[in-house]
């Protein structure tokens, strides 16, 4: 292996020898990784332009991130010495010639390169995954791992086009606005309507007392007017009426004779209290993620569903009552027929996390799920399996596929909700004596940012009876084309084939019962 | 289009293995993820489409099957694509439960909502990008126009920003030659119960516009109209409370309090979509837009801005609404994505939003299904009938807009279709703005 000046190489052979040679440069930024075994050779044949299906023959190298981040566009292939400029470059490949002996003695032709990515949780780490060309993997690298965010040195907001970046940091600090509460604007119009909108000029006006001097001289007459303005406020918020009245425009406060600008702040009699605007103060706060049961119990009637659409209050309500367990007892008490079969279960996360609660890594690495192995799977195999798995697998082994377990998923239901998950609960033992518990889920709606919004967050809830299995397969029909309506949709979804098993964007089959609307056609991007 | 939003490895579905079922189940799920999260929209929206299908079909087994799929793909904290597809899937998810009960039972589905915000927090929201000021810069350019001159003006405005669009407005009218008028804002205390929701009333709000005004030496007076009967409350859905209080304080002008001898000028922001079609003629139904529009030119304003977005997502097949949903939405959620990380709260809540907007037109049928937005183009046909004729905007104030799109990010762009403007993004038309004035309009 040649050693080299500028960048950091290391190669490891895998060409079957069975041990690994390593060499690497004093620059060295990677610990090597292991020899990899020769990956399995049958299913790779077919498929050897797909990215990440290497030829078992090739070489593998892996780059440091800094090599493949260098924003030298011009990279030898052989020796992978990176040029800004081609001339530079071409310069620099004709003293590669090697000579024809020196070929000979080792035998064989220059071996293919295969590149693996340096982040070891990325699928073309794997060196079975790795690209084939330099150019890719650098790419690859770059979009993916680096820092892929321009971040303007001012003001710290992000971009991820360099242009875009660009054209900010010649605004960004030239014209700044400040308001009042510290808050800085690049641009006029925002810094306006903040300002209107920021307490802090509330609080200056306040400060602006009789004789208080400021940039425009007032007349005496606006600053009694500034007076009266807050005692209005005052008085206002102190006022709860409970009834509407007639559109009201009552001047909230008396204001000095003589008026030289009519400045006059009508209020109604009595605050506006629309839920949208003012929730009730324990639905916001009552809350944590999850299950818990809410305090706010008005949306727990019979037509939760409904009542979470119609009346606004219980909009806001819904804040904190939508969650899971507040649903369940509903269910209990509705008296709905417990023949329904198994809810939805979907993949979620085991225990009250879902798959749309607030990840810290990025969502490949789902808490359950080991790091991404090779999926080989396409969307027509994958539907085809989820058809197989939902006849084939008892409940609770299929649902642990996705973390999720009955019985620790009803723990947890009982410990939060009590007496109404009790109550729900038996009623649903006694319709299951003898399969496993399904689970129904909920889809695990959470959303991940707001800690107090509650969501039903935790899909282990309450079992429905489980007359059908998981996706209503194999066990008598569910409302119709079982296995048609699959494979209509396998066939709409896979496309026209072609090109590697797999999604294409093919016009595809229409699906049995689509009517298939005029679709554009691919177009490239726009811009 | 979709073309924006494909990963960056195309067609990147690697070989399928003979024998998936040897990976344990417990990394099922994520082989379908890693698998399927580099699926385009194209897929993406066909699989929707399915779903709603089956839907309509009442096949519970393919609703439960597609929707199985979908949430492998589906990640509030993805890319665009599966921000969306999460966001879609719940929407039908809301809908299955009510159409398609023995999919999903209704108590499976939770409705989303993003908490109130406070006064600033909504500014900085309607400033995340340009979409919304697009409207307000444009409609205040036009109503400066349209006011030269003019002594005393009163503002009736429908908007569901909470005059996020009027300290601007209070500024320029502070800036004139002439000096500013006695400015008048009104609004309806009805609103439709939709997104962004503010955590104050809007008399709060009025008082702070109010404020700002006198710093800038502009009178200001604010009036909330509230409904001349009181609604029965309970029985009555939000949306039709709010249909109901608009139409009764129309229907009573006295109620909105107009002067003799003002410019009157109405501001129709983001909001005749929540309006219904209505059927027969304009005043067969007083909620109608026909109707709204036909009250207003008896009002004899001045002038009349409309702004709203540019898509037609009121078809009555559940099919087509996803599918211009899917082809529209992708717009908000590939800005976002261009200059805010995966998990900044901001961007998480106006995703939210625009969530709860995709689970109304997608989860629900009549009444229910509030959102009914129609282009510009059909929205000025309506205006046309409804006596109206356009207002072109002057050169300053599309100079202005322009200046405000170069502000942003260089994806959006803006463009002109006769007298319209519309906002653009990667050449998508996202956001329309226009103005009118009543045919025969007597001074």
């Amino acid at each position: 292996m040649m050693e080299l000046d500028n960048s950091s190489v290391m190669t490891v052979s895998n060409s079957g020898s069975g041990e690994g040679s390593v060499s690497s440069s004093s620059q060295l930024q990677l610990p090597a990784p292991p020899p990899q075994p020769p990956p399995p050779n049958p299913v790779v044949k077919k498929k050897r332009n797909l990215p990440g299906t290497p030829d078992p023959e090739a070489e593998v190298i892996a780059l440091s991130p800094k090599t493949l981040m260098a924003t030298n566009r011009f990279v030898c292939e052989i020796c992978n010495k990176g040029f800004q400029r081609d001339q530079n470059l071409q310069l620099h490949r004709r003293g590669h010639n090697l000579p024809w002996k020196l070929r000979q003695r080792t035998g064989k032709e220059p071996r293919k390169r295969v590149y693996v990515c340096p982040e070891p949780s990325c699928v073309h780490h794997d060196p079975l995954r790795a690209l084939g060309d330099l150019t890719g993997i650098k790419k690859h690298f770059c979009r993916k791992h680096g820092e892929k965010k321009w971040k303007c040195d001012k003001c710290s907001k992000k971009y991820a086009v360099q242009s875009d970046w660009k054209a900010h940091s010649k605004v960004c600090g030239t014209r700044e606005y400040r308001c009042d509460c510290g808050t800085l604007f690049s641009r006029r119009d925002s810094f306006i309507t903040h300002r209107a909108f920021c307490d802090a000029l509330a609080e200056e006006s306040a400060k602006k007392g009789p004789g208080a001097p400021t940039s425009d001289p007032k007349p005496p007459a606006e600053e009694e007017k500034a007076t009266a303005t807050e005692e209005a406020t005052a008085a206002e918020e102190a006022t709860e009426a409970a009834v509407e009245t007639a559109p009201a425009a009552v001047a909230a406060a008396p204001l000095p004779p003589q008026q030289v600008d009519p400045l006059e702040l009508q209020e109604p009699a009595e605050p506006t209290k629309l839920p949208q605007y003012m929730p009730p103060p324990s639905a916001s706060l009552a809350n944590t993620s999850g299950v818990t049961c809410s305090s706010s119990s008005s949306s727990s009637n019979t037509s939760l569903f409904a009542s979470l659409f119609a009346s606004t209050t219980s909009t806001a309500a819904a804040h904190s009552t939508a969650s899971f367990s507040d649903l369940m007892s509903v269910m209990g008490h509705a008296d709905r027929p417990l023949t329904e079969p198994p809810s939805l279960c979907l993949a979620t996360n085991g225990g009250p996390a879902s798959l749309f609660s607030p990840q810290a890594q990025s969502h490949d690495r789902r808490p359950f799920a080991p790091p991404p192995p090779s999926p080989h799977m396409s969307a027509t195999a994958l539907l085809q399996k989820a058809a197989q798995m939902g006849a084939a697998a008892t409940g609770s082994s299929f649902l642990k596929g996705f973390g999720l377990d009955a019985s620790s998923g009803q723990q947890e239901n009982i410990q939060d909700d009590g007496l109404q998950w009790g109550h729900h609960r038996g009623q649903q033992r006694q319709l299951e004596p003898e399969q496993a518990p399904m689970l129904s889920a909920g889809l695990g709606l959470g959303l991940p940012y707001e800690p107090d919004l509650m969501m039903g967050s935790s899909s282990l809830f309450g079992s429905k009876p489980a007359t059908l299995d998981f996706l209503g397969l194999g066990m008598g029909p569910v409302g119709g084309t079982a296995n048609g309506g699959l494979s209509a949709l396998m066939t709409s979804v896979s496309g026209g084939g072609g090109g590697g098993g797999g999604l294409n964007l093919g016009s595809g089959t229409a699906a049995a019962g689509w009517e298939a609307t005029e679709r554009k056609p691919s177009s490239p991007a726009i811009r | 289009m979709r073309a924006e939003l494909r990963s960056s490895t195309p067609g990147h579905i690697s070989v399928p293995d003979p024998n998936p079922f040897d990976t344990p189940h417990g990394s099922l799920s994520g082989a379908l993820k890693g698998c399927l999260g580099s699926l385009d929209g194209a897929c993406i929206e066909k699989l929707l489409l399915h779903c709603a299908t089956a839907v309509e079909a009442n096949d519970a087994t393919l609703v439960q099957q597609v929707m199985w799929v979908l949430n492998n793909i589906a990640s509030a904290h993805g890319d665009p694509n599966q921000r969306l597809t999460s966001w879609f899937l719940r929407a039908l998810v809301t809908r299955a439960s009510q159409f398609c009960p023995t999919a999903v039972p209704s108590a499976t589905t939770v409705l989303a909502r993003a908490r109130p915000m406070t006064a600033t927090e909504l500014v900085g929201y309607v400033d995340l990008t340009p979409w919304h000021r697009f409207g307000f810069t444009a409609s205040n350019g036009a109503i400066l126009k349209m006011v030269q001159g003019r002594r005393k003006v009163h503002v009736l405005d429908f908007s569901i920003y909470y005059c996020t669009q009027w300290p601007t407005l209070i500024d320029a009218l502070s800036e004139r030659p002439e000096g500013p008028p006695l400015l008048r804002i009104t609004m309806p205390s009805a609103r439709p119960p939709v997104p962004p929701y503010l955590n104050v009333s809007t008399e709060e709000i009025g008082l702070k516009l109010a404020n700002f005004a006198k710093s800038r030496d502009v009178a200001l007076e604010f009036h909330v109209v509230k409904a001349t009967s009181a609604c029965s409350g309970d029985a009555l859905s939000g949306h039709s409370n709010f249909l109901q209080e608009l139409a009764s304080c129309l229907l009573d002008p006295s109620s909105l309090g107009l002067r003799e001898g003002e410019a009157l000028v109405v501001n129709c922001q983001s909001w005749l979509r929540y309006l219904p079609e209505g059927s027969g003629t304009a005043m067969d139904d007083l909620s109608s837009r026909d109707a709204f529009m036909e009250l207003i030119h008896r009002l004899n304003p001045c002038l009349v801005t409309v702004t709203d977005e540019d898509a037609d997502l009121d078809s009555a097949r559940l099919s087509s609404r996803i599918m211009s949903c899917f082809n529209y939405l992708w717009i908000p959620f590939d800005a976002l994505e261009t200059f805010l990380p995966k998990d900044n709260p901001q961007r998480l809540a106006y995703e939210t939003d625009i969530g709860q907007k995709i689970e109304n037109i997608i989860g629900f049928e009549g009444e229910e299904r509030t959102e009914r937005l129609e282009s510009g183009a059909r929205f000025s046909q309506r205006m046309t009938r409804a006596g109206f004729e356009s207002f072109p905007f002057d050169e300053e104030t599309v100079g202005e807009v322009k200046l405000l799109v170069d502000e942003h990010a260089s994806a959006w762009g803006m463009k002109r279709e006769e007298d319209t403007l519309v906002l653009t993004w990667k050449g998508h038309n996202s956001v329309f703005t226009a103005a009118w004035v009543p045919s025969g309009y007597d001074e």
